[in-house]
This record gives structure tokens, sequence and C-alpha cells, in this order.
């Protein structure tokens, strides 16, 4: 993992990723969760806002009395997102195409944690910061690195591979696409989707070292970590 | 992309220069209309979340409609109905966005706009 370059590592093992499984990662996606439901529930009538790497779009339609531009690095999720009927545009949470404060509100839903450097995480929250009005206010949520214990799931290292197993007999056999690492596992495609886990209090520290960010509520739950900041 | 998303887009070359990245040049439009449901409450509410001179220019340069120089203060109906029509129910489905600053051309295709940049420009 460290002998590729950070923006490689993102690009073979995230972002041609979620192209390739966009089909299969969409069909599991359709439950909201509470924290974020309310959290769009509570906004006021006629805001705009960002879903910032927002996958097949589950939370567009959240509330109807917003309105939510959805985006996302996959053009093949953002596909997804347009058939649905949504507002959709594909960019990088790196660099948004935005302009500065013009948004009443940002959602960022497990998105954070697939930049592989501490410089890159951070860059991609300050722009988050950047494009929300004064007022505003944003919700982030990252894996975390503790897991409940109910979870099967144990890490010994923050940065770590997570395979996505794709069945053959659905979703057919494995790409060809240049630049993505693939293995066989019975009848499935494993892809290995790059994840940075999240400590205790290490995302609310990222946010809270931007001189413009407010933290007002962070907390834990179903194995990632949240933070609701506010701008100044 | 509905008017209201491109109200809000600008050029994030990195040389791109200060002041000149917005608003993005929307040309060779293939416009449509969707069918969105009129709230007008919603639309006031809207109205100061807008830049209005750039919606207007926009709206008239596409041949969509002609708005009032200045943002209504007192909204009626009427004005509600077309700002609701302009920017909600006006979608570029394909065209291209122009940077004046730097040049830049970002492409909308099927009503997507593809905001992406190559690495020497970030
Ligand atoms: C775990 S999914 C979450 C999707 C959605 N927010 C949800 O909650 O279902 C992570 C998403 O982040 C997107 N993503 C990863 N890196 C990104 C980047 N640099 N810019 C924008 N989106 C990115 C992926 O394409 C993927 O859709
Ligand atoms: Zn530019």
């Amino acid at each position: 993992m460290d002998s590729l370059p950070k923006e490689k590592l993102e690009h073979v093992h995230v972002h041609n990723v979620y192209n390739i499984i966009a089909p299969h990662f969409s069909a599991t996606r359709y439950k909201p969760w509470p924290i974020v439901d309310n959290f769009l529930s509570g906004l006021d009538k006629g805001s705009i806002g960002a879903d910032v790497g927002c996958g097949n779009g589950k939370y567009l339609g959240v509330n109807p009395d917003v309105f939510t531009v959805g985006s996302d690095r996959s053009d093949k999720l953002i596909d997804i997102v347009r058939e649905r009927g949504f507002e959709a545009m594909v960019c990088d949470n790196l660099r948004l195409p935005y302009r500065d404060s013009c948004f009443d509100f940002i959602t960022s839903i497990a998105v954070i944690h697939h930049m592989s450097s501490p410089e890159r995480r951070l860059m991609a929250i300050n722009e988050l910061i950047r494009v929300l009005k004064p007022g505003g206010h944003l919700l982030i949520f990252v894996w975390a690195f503790e897991q409940e214990s109910r979870s099967k799931r144990r890490f010994s290292e923050q940065d770590v591979f997570v395979p996505w197993k794709m069945p053959k007999a659905i979703y057919g056999p494995a790409s060809s696409q240049p630049n993505t690492a693939v293995a066989e596992d019975g009848g499935d495609v494993v892809y290995q989707r790059y994840y940075h886990l999240f400590r205790e209090g290490e995302l609310e520290e990222m946010v809270r070292q931007s001189p413009d960010a407010m933290v007002e509520a962070c907390g834990y739950d179903r194995d990632n970590w949240y933070v609701i900041a506010s701008k100044k | 992309m509905r008017l209201i998303t491109h109200n809000m887009l600008q050029c994030h070359v990195k040389a791109c220069p200060p002041g000149q990245s917005y608003p993005l040049q929307i040309r060779n439009a293939e416009l449509e209309a969707l069918d969105a449901e009129f709230n007008a409450d919603f639309v006031r509410r809207l109205i100061p979340k807008l830049d209005w001179k750039v919606l207007r220019s926009t709206a008239f340069e596409l041949g969509v409609a002609q708005l009032p120089e200045e943002c209504p203060a007192e909204p009626t109906e009427d004005d509600l109905q077309m700002i609701h029509k302009v920017a909600l129910q006006t979608r570029v489905k394909e065209a291209e966005m122009v940077c004046s600053g730097c040049g830049h051309v970002y492409p909308i295709k099927d009503g997507v706009p593809n905001m992406l940049l190559q690495d020497h420009e970030i």
C-alpha cells in the first residue's frame, strides 16, 4: 500500500473500484442512517445543500423541502443518481467546483475515510467548510477504527484494504479495466477498497483545525464517528 | 443540471485568475423542461440564496426568460412561478461550460456536468 503514490492508490483502490462495483454497491444502499436522517429532516425549508460523495444518492430524497446537489467522484454511481431523477454531477471532494460560502448545509457520509493521507483528509474537510455559508451546517461520517463489540470486524491498523465481493453469477466476470486490482474467491470477484479508519477524536480534531468551523456535536454510531459542525 | 445548480458552480483550475472563475459561460446548450412541483413558499425562501444577476443573465443568454433587473423584494405569485420555471424546471441536457478566466471547458452530458480536472490542473 505504501509503495503507491497517494493519488494512484486512491485511483486504483477507491475510484476505479466504485466505478466497477457501482450497480452492486447501489443495490445494497437504501436504508438511511438515523443521524443523517435527523440532520436532513431538521433543515429549514428552502435550504440549499450539497451531498459530497453521494454514492447512489440514497440521501438526496430524504427531505423534499430542501434542494440538494449530489456529487461523486464515480461517474458510474452518478449515472445511477441521474436515472433516479436527482440533481447530480461528477467532481472530486479534494477540489470542489462551488463558489465560497454558497450552501446552507453539506453532508459527507462515509467519504473522507477514502483519502489516503492526513493532508488529503484535511484538504477534503477544508473544501467542505469553504463552500458552506456562515451559519450553515456540516455533517461528516467516517468509519471507526474502534468497531462495536457485535461487529465481526477487527482492525489492527488504521490504513487497510477492505474487500468488496461481487457474485460473478449476477455481475459477471472480473473487470479488465486497467489499474484495478482484482482477485477471485469461489463464485465472487474481489476488489480491495482502501480505507483510513479514524480513531476516537481524530475527525473532530481535524474539523477543529479550521478557524472557520465550530464543532457542535460529535459521537459514535454503528461503527462510525461523526461530527456536526457549523461555520462561523 | 438545473440553472439553480449553475448558480453555485465556479472554475476550480488552480491557475485560474481570481475573480474570473465565476460564472461559467454555457455554450451550445440543449435544454429540456423538467416536471418539478411548484411550491410558492419554497421558492420564496430560495430567492435570497441565489445570485440574481447570474441567474438573470444566464436565463437571458439561454433564451429561457427575461427576469427583472432587480430581484423582486415582494415577489408576486407570477414572479415565484417564473423563478420556479427558470431555476428549478430548466435543465441543461447537453452543453459546454467555459471559464472566462482560464478557458477551461467542462462538459455536460445527459444532464450531468463533469467537473473533474486533470492532475496537472489541480
Ligand atoms: C462508502 S461510499 C458512501 C456513499 C454514500 N455517501 C452513502 O452513504 O451511501 C463512498 C463514496 O465516496 C466516493 N468518493 C471517494 N473518493 C472521493 C473523492 N475524492 N471525491 C468525491 N467522492 C469520492 C465514492 O465514489 C463513493 O461513492
Ligand atoms: Zn478557470
